[in-house]
């Protein structure tokens, strides 16, 4: 273990004097980490998922899910419980979750009377721009179909009713209560006549305008999924944990093709002849690239954390989460190490496969704003696992019951990796 | 301290050794000699347990085989490829090493061997930097950093400029005389000469002979060749005993000039292959 130990810092040692990698492993993550976050500091062009958890059984909360479905701007998920929607938007899957309370219908008819409908908005703190998006987007379509409720006379008619209602309930004198009814009486037969208008205007295919703009009768409560303390409210608690992929690419890279030039220098032979055994070496390069996964990782946390308030929500998840990610890229760096003979080609094809990879996985569009059909195909990659344990330990706030899925996995590619790289490795040297 | 016994090794159809076989003691040089493709560097890679033989033994004093780490503690091993990290630093190369076999001290044992290959001026310099002849003094020297009592040394001088590889001879030479045994790989004649105790002559995977120099000429080089001028011409007499040859001329009167042409170890090489050195 002492000698394996001697061999891990002298890789490092190796790789501090060999700039371009020095670069690729420690620099060159932070820079992606800082160019995606200012990119990403806007909003994006994409549909924006938005879970809908919907308690009202009612025509008015149909017309609502069914107005935010039909807007281009939200792909809608319904979910069947306030949590379900909850654990949609920590894992990403959704920006938001849009609450329609049971008491929605309530308040559409009682709108006249000054309570109006309600819409709870549960938004990641993370995702701010897009939630502030989604507000304007709630309120419009709120608007638009609270308004064509109205335009309905028997919705309008029950609200009139309520009001009527309201009034004989009301200590007001009979003279007032006189006038009101004969207003409310004008509005019953407006509503009709606008209701004709309409239906004739919608046959001609004119159009008008409501003459009610900036009213707003949807009121929505927005609460910020923020149930635990740490959580980072920008960009480049995104970036950051995107910069991981990149860090590990270059780590991976780095040390993949370590056995290969100690072959190629016939260093190898020393080491070979030393009292070390075959795994001993392979111990050793294991342990230089586990380290410098390490390093690599918490430089970019602690960078993150220093500059650009990038928050950890549980430092012994990130411990964990750091450890975990650098045992499963030292596995894979054993892959790679195991299956070419020489520098060149193990760079050549250590860059074509785990570039993809990395990019997949997260390295360059965040997971969180992937198509659906690109974050299936990132399930493979294993950067996709790291980053997204990383976004665990960081901006999502994982706990155990979400954190174990990512780190079974890269656990697994670990001791894997090691096992048949270590395998593979023996035998060529 | 090393015998080496019937090592038999095949690389798919070629035959690379055939029953090499020989021995070394502790303050002897014994040379390994053949053209390139002989067979020496595949008997070294066995003797260091980096390639297992397909038959054939390797034994190390009383530690056993080499495949086993404590027997290979007994070992030091110069390759002919260059086995340095030019990022390193001379000192760090050598205190690397010295590490990973567990010396005690290995700034100390670096600094001495620094000082032993006169590096230590250049210590903290990266190996990158080095001229080809520094680069071969300090790989002769990583291949002694544990101090082990046997030394091989695969084509020490390849590529050297003529001082350092005087300075790499005399440096082997005291190696063997602080009792260490040198098992020195070489086509080259003339270092075997000046070298070695005693040299097996290697080619196409076999050991065709073995002993010192003069008992290699004795037994494979032939006859010297006497040359006497003299005014009505060159009188030319082939002989096991060149000298007497000599005196007789003298004896007789009228020598102008005398020539003698002695076997060495090319002309025995010559003699067991059919073929030069070099060729």
């Amino acid at each position: 273990m002492r000698a394996s130990l001697v061999l891990a810092l002298k890789d490092l040692r190796l790789l501090s004097r060999d700039r371009a990698a020095a670069f690729f492993t420690f620099v060159f993550p932070l820079a992606i980490a800082l160019f995606f976050g200012y990119v990403f500091s806007g909003t994006t062009a994409e549909p924006m998922r938005v879970a809908a958890f919907v308690e009202s059984a009612s025509p008015a909360a149909d017309t609502l899910v069914r107005a935010l479905s039909e807007d281009g701007a939200f792909v809608l998920n319904r979910v069947e419980s306030r949590e379900d929607g909850e654990r949609l938007v920590r894992s990403g899957t959704a920006a938001a979750l849009v609450v329609v309370p049971a008491s929605y219908a309530e308040g559409v008819d009682g709108m006249l009377t000054g309570a109006g409908p309600h819409l709870g908005l549960v938004v990641d703190p993370s995702r701010r721009a897009e939630g502030s998006m989604l507000v304007g987007k709630v309120h419009e379509v709120g608007f638009r179909t609270v308004f064509s409720s109205m335009a309905d006379p028997a919705q309008f008619g029950r609200a009139l009713d309520r009001m009527e209602a309201s009034l004989k309930a009301s200590d007001m004198s009979a003279s007032d209560q006189f006038a009101i009814r004969a207003a409310l009486g004008r509005a019953r037969s407006m509503a009709a006549q606008s209701s004709k208008d309409a239906g004739a205007a919608r046959a001609s295919g004119a159009s008008g305008a409501s003459g009610m703009s900036g009213w707003k009768p949807v009121s929505v409560d927005v609460t910020e999924l923020a149930m635990r303390p740490g959580i980072p409210a920008n960009s480049f608690a995104i970036s950051f944990t995107q910069g991981v992929a990149w860090a590990l690419f270059g780590a991976v890279l780095a040390f993949g093709s370590g056995i290969a030039e100690e072959r190629q220098r016939g260093t190898l032979v020393r080491l070979r002849v030393s009292p070390m055994s075959p795994n001993d070496i392979l111990m050793g390069k294991a342990l230089a690239c586990f380290l410098t996964c390490m390093a690599t990782e918490w430089l970019l946390v602690f960078f993150g954390i220093a500059f650009f308030h990038v928050a950890v929500s549980s430092w012994v998840a990130m411990a964990v989460v750091v450890a975990v990610t650098a045992f499963g890229f030292s596995g894979l760096m054993m892959l790679l190490a195991a299956g070419f003979r020489t520098e060149g080609g193990t760079q050549g094809a250590g860059r074509a496969v785990l570039l993809v990879l990395a990019m997949v996985g997260g390295g360059t569009v965040p997971l969180v704003f992937m198509p659906p059909f690109l974050r299936a195909a990132s399930n493979v990659s294993p950067f996709k696992w790291a980053v997204m344990a990383a976004e665990g330990a960081t901006w999502r706030n994982w706990g155990p019951d979400e954190l174990w899925m990512p780190l079974v996995v890269l656990a697994a590619i670990g001791a894997v990796g090691l096992t048949a790289g270590t395998a593979l490795v023996r035998r060529s040297i | 301290m090393i015998r080496v016994t019937e090592l038999r090794k095949s690389f798919g159809s070629v035959r690379a050794l055939d029953g090499v076989g020989f021995h070394a003691e502790r303050g002897e040089v014994l040379g390994l000699l053949g053209p390139n493709g002989a067979g020496k560097s595949t008997a070294l890679a066995i003797c260091t347990g980096l390639i297992v033989p397909d038959s054939g033994s390797v034994q190390l004093g009383d530690a056993g085989a080499p495949r086993d780490p404590a027997a290979r503690r007994l070992i030091g091993l110069a390759p002919q490829q260059i086995a340095l990290y030019e990022d390193l630093t001379a000192r760090e190369n050598l205190v690397f090493l010295a590490k990973i076999h567990g010396v005690h001290d290995p700034v100390r044992r670096a600094d001495e061997l620094l000082d032993m290959v006169g590096l230590l001026p250049r210590a903290r310099d990266r190996v990158r930097t080095y001229s080809g002849g520094m680069q071969r003094r300090l790989n002769l020297a990583a291949a002694i950093v544990h101090d082990p009592p046997v030394i091989m040394l695969d084509e020490p001088t390849a590529g050297v400029d003529p001082q350092s590889r005087s300075g790499i001879l005399e440096l082997v030479q005291r190696l063997a005389a602080e009792g260490r045994a040198v098992i020195y790989t070489t086509h080259y004649m003339e270092e075997a000469q000046r070298l070695c105790s005693r040299v097996a002559i290697v080619d196409h995977g076999r050991v065709l002979a073995t002993g010192s120099v003069p008992e290699l000429i004795a037994a494979h080089g032939g006859e010297s060749v006497v040359t006497v001028d003299t005014p009505s011409g060159a009188r030319i007499t082939r002989t096991r005993e060149p000298l007497r040859e000599i005196e007789r001329a003298l004896a007789e009167g009228g020598a102008t000039a005398v020539r003698i042409d002695q076997p060495d170890l090319e002309t025995v090489f010559l003699a067991l292959t059919g073929r030069r050195l070099r060729d």
